[in-house]
């Protein structure tokens, strides 16, 4: 099984500071399924009325742009940017 | 131990087969129960047999050359997950109609007559697949190295 990104730090290192922060990613995995039950209530009623009106493509739009937005953001995981420059490096981890 | 294993393993006690034949038939047998359970390479860890382990991330470096400027030496290293690429490249699919057919225009204009609508999900996974024997190094007049690759 697959795991959605846990973490994420990002540093930023350069003449004047030295920034470091671990970003919480699973605090964000519950808050964002509770916005999506709190909201598909007038998910579906937007998806009927639109139905209704014959404009079923946007329907399957918005769905798909979600299921890519999801997939996307669940294959995080693992990526690394590491960029160093002369006076200046930035670092992203995805863990 | 599979029966094939214990005959492999049995013919190299007997002599009848040397250690590298032992080895190479007992990859080919992993590598056919493995296409046969998933459809998925194994990794063997021997690049000599041709068996390739399958794509996990797409790494892009640029490092600085033995003779570059120390003072504009910029390092770059990227890791991206294959599977980021993967829904990367599904984001195709949010691409108005409209949109496609200009780019369909666009690409008969400059004599390359394909259609980008029929890029179907299967294609895409032979591509990413096939990243896996894809390197790409350069290096620039500055004395740059860049390498693209799949590990």
């Amino acid at each position: 099984m697959n795991w959605p990104p846990m973490l994420m730090h990002v540093k930023v290192k350069n003449r004047k500071s030295d920034f470091g922060i671990w970003l919480p990613l699973f605090l964000l995995w519950p808050l964002a399924l509770v916005v999506l039950i709190i909201l598909s209530p007038l998910i579906i009623i937007a998806t009927l009325i639109l139905l209704g009106l014959g404009q079923g493509r946007w329907v399957e739009w918005g769905f798909r742009c979600l299921w890519v937005a999801i997939t996307s953001s669940w294959a995080l995981r693992g990526l690394e940017v590491d960029v160093q420059g002369r006076n200046e490096t930035v670092q992203v981890t995805v863990i | 131990m599979s029966e094939n294993k214990r005959k492999i393993v049995e013919m190299l006690a007997q002599g009848k087969i040397s250690a590298d034949d032992a080895y190479r038939l007992l990859c080919a047998v992993d590598t056919g129960s493995g296409e046969r359970s998933g459809g998925e390479r194994t990794d063997t860890g021997n690049k000599g047999t041709g068996v390739k382990s399958k794509p996990k991330y797409l790494r892009v470096t640029v490092t600085p050359g033995e003779h570059a400027d120390p003072a504009h030496a910029e390092r770059v290293n990227v890791r991206v997950p294959m599977s980021l690429v993967r829904a990367g490249i599904k984001l195709t699919s949010l691409i108005p109609p409209e949109a496609l057919d200009k780019a369909n225009n666009a690409l008969r204009d400059k004599g390359i007559n394909f259609d980008v609508r029929s890029i179907k999900q299967e294609d895409i996974e032979e591509l990413v697949e096939a990243l896996g024997d894809m390197q790409v190094d350069v290096e620039s007049a500055r004395g740059e190295n860049v390498k693209v690759f799949v590990e």
